[in-house]
């Protein structure tokens, strides 16, 4: 059964002049899930983004908020913490004093506010109290983290969030948003660390010149554009075994196990067709990483369109991939 | 509509560059009433604020008059767009505009209290330049009625303002110095939605003041002057100089209020559309 929509984008489109920067694009994400959004420079997410948060008009398709359409202001947004682009402040006060006004701003007291949690996040200790513009870009990155997470919100939206962070920092930020995830927060973000995406987000969408290029679960993304490596107890009879399930194309010995590549289907139809056979599976994975199906993907997507062009067909629906599917 | 006009004052009067401002606000009439007091009884050529100059050594009480005439020329126009064109503009430049709009504000309210920010700091600026060029005033010339000549059908008469008389006037015209930068509040704020540079919408509202005021002198444009913001200015200041009520206050008040509602309509309808790209 699948969970409420916390987010849906349909059909968004944004122009600015002749330059299209985003073109339908259209994807759902879902309370629970850790949402990457993926894409080279200029592939449209930052601007989704905006549109996502009330900072732009999108020029045709819609963007809702917890089912509602989004509009500069919107309520919907005091159930969402976000930080687009690099966090930013008023630099002449404190970062305490540029929490609590943001806060304020709003119409509510700090008092309200996950202050003590938010600050947690930040990890700024004394330096709350100084100015901001005494803040290395890490800090005001965390800050901006603090910031995002003083509403307790529902729906964090993070554009490149570990931008400006040390490894250790980085760490923090991929555990701290596993944790609100397993809490019940619903995650969208962008970002160009594929490692990042791959350990943090449950779901990606692939954008390329503003258009949505791949939809799915990593593991879909991941295993579709790839072989499968197996390792199970006997070799000779699980290349007989799978070499029956269908969509299976062609199967080879490696080393202790088999690489399987398939036209479709799934991962889940090799295992079962092996533990089915009274096999022992040790091992079932994609031979390759999110990074080479990424760079496969935008590949396969083309040159940009010239600017001014008509925009090209939509993507194939996206909001529930069958197993296994990645829509180019 | 409170708690953000609170938030954008804290935001705005915390500046360093508000705390300079208010300094030079003090210094200025400070020095004035120094100048005066050393230039002594020599006669001035009898115009607008060389005539407040003179008939403030007679009573201290008219010394803000004249402090106000000259400052609300140029130094209080320069802060007065300085603070209206900065409004919306250093927000963006510093990259919080977009945080403070992923709140749940609507846009409307969020740039009328940051214009209602910018008024109250403008009208701060001018009352800090009346009461130290009171508090100076007094303690260089004291408090006490003034006799002002007056030169009128040919003949020579005078007329006598009582101490309260000044006060009450000079409250006006004060009043009335301050309500007269609504226009440049008003475009100002419209300049600062434009861009995201302070400097550009400060520089731009400063310029077009600076374009009104040489227009403004020209006499051959006719009644054509009379529409702009800077056309009635002095309009308070026969109050003091020559004991009557110009009608020329009115017209000023509605050149005033024109500006605004023009200029303020247009701010919150481009500031609805803009897309938020800083």
């Amino acid at each position: 059964m699948e969970t409420e929509a916390i987010v849906e984008i349909v059909g968004l489109s944004k122009r600015f002049g002749d330059v299209a920067a985003i073109q339908d694009l259209s994807f759902t994400v879902r309370r629970g899930q850790v949402y990457g959004l993926l894409g080279p420079n200029g592939a449209g997410k930052t601007t989704a983004l905006r549109v996502l948060t009330g900072l732009e008009r999108p020029s045709a398709g819609e963007a809702r908020l917890f089912g509602a359409p989004v509009t500069a202001g919107t309520d919907s947004l005091r159930r969402v913490g976000a930080m687009v682009e690099q966090a930013a402040f008023v630099p002449h006060l404190s970062g305490m004093r540029n929490l609590r006004l943001w806060w304020e701003a709003g119409g509510g007291h700090l008092r309200d506010a996950d202050l003590d949690g938010a600050l947690a996040v930040a990890g700024l200790g004394d330096a709350v109290d100084r100015k901001v513009r005494t803040y290395s870009q890490g800090m005001k990155q965390r800050l901006g983290f603090a910031r995002a997470l003083l509403a307790r919100p529902e729906l964090l939206i993070l554009d490149e969030p570990t931008n400006g962070l040390d490894p250790g920092e980085i760490r923090e930020i991929r555990e701290l948003i596993s944790r609100l995830s397993e809490h019940g927060s619903t995650v969208l973000l962008s970002s160009h660390h594929l490692s990042e995406v791959e350990q943090t987000c449950t779901h990606v969408v692939v954008m390329n010149h503003g258009t949505v290029v791949a939809d799915g679960t990593v593991s879909q993304l991941v295993g579709a554009s790839g072989a499968v490596f197996i390792e199970v107890d006997d070799r000779v009879r699980a290349e007989a075994l799978l070499l029956e399930v269908p969509g299976v194309t062609r199967v080879t010995i490696q080393g202790d196990g088999l690489v399987v590549e398939q036209s479709d289907g799934s991962r889940a139809d090799l295992a079962a067709a092996l533990v089915g056979g009274g096999l022992r599976l040790e091992t079932i994975m994609a031979t390759q990483r999110l990074e080479e199906a990424f760079l496969e993907l935008l590949d396969g997507a083309g040159a940009p369109p010239p600017p001014g062009a008509a925009p090209p067909p939509p993507p194939p629906p996206t909001a529930a991939p069958t197993a296994g599917e990645v829509t180019p | 509509m409170i708690a953000l006009f609170r938030t954008e004052f804290v935001k705005a009067a915390v500046r360093v560059r508000t705390l300079v401002v208010v300094a030079v606000l003090i210094a200025l009439p400070t020095l004035i009433v120094v100048a005066i007091k050393a230039r002594g009884d020599r006669p001035g050529r009898g115009q607008n604020g060389e005539g407040l100059f003179r008939l403030a050594q007679q009573s201290g009480l008219l010394v803000p008059a004249a402090v106000l005439g000259v400052a609300s020329g140029f130094l209080l126009v320069v802060i007065a767009g300085l603070l209206a064109g900065d409004s919306v503009a250093s927000d963006s430049a510093w990259g919080n505009l977009r945080y403070v709009l992923m709140r749940p504000v609507s846009r409307t309210r969020l740039l009328l209290a940051k214009a209602a920010v910018a008024a109250a700091l403008i009208w701060a600026c001018v009352i800090v330049v009346a009461l130290t060029a009171l508090v100076a005033g007094l303690i260089a010339f004291g408090s006490h009625p003034v006799t002002v000549p007056l030169v009128s059908g040919g003949g020579v008469g005078s007329f006598t303002l009582s101490t309260t008389t000044i006060l009450v006037r000079v409250a006006v015209g004060t009043a009335y110095v301050a309500f007269g930068f609504t226009a440049l509040l008003a475009i100002g704020t419209f300049m600062s939605t434009l861009t995201d540079t302070p400097t550009g919408a400060i520089g731009a509202t400063i310029g077009i003041y600076i374009v009104s005021e040489i227009l403004d002198g020209i006499d051959q444009l006719g009644e054509v002057r009379y529409g702009f913001p800077t056309h009635y200015l002095s309009a308070w200041q026969p109050l003091l100089t020559e004991n009557r009520w110009s009608g020329d206050i009115a017209a000023g008040i509605i050149v005033q209020l024109a500006y605004l509602v023009v200029f303020g309509a247009a701010a919150i309808i481009w500031f609805r559309r803009k897309d938020i790209r800083s």
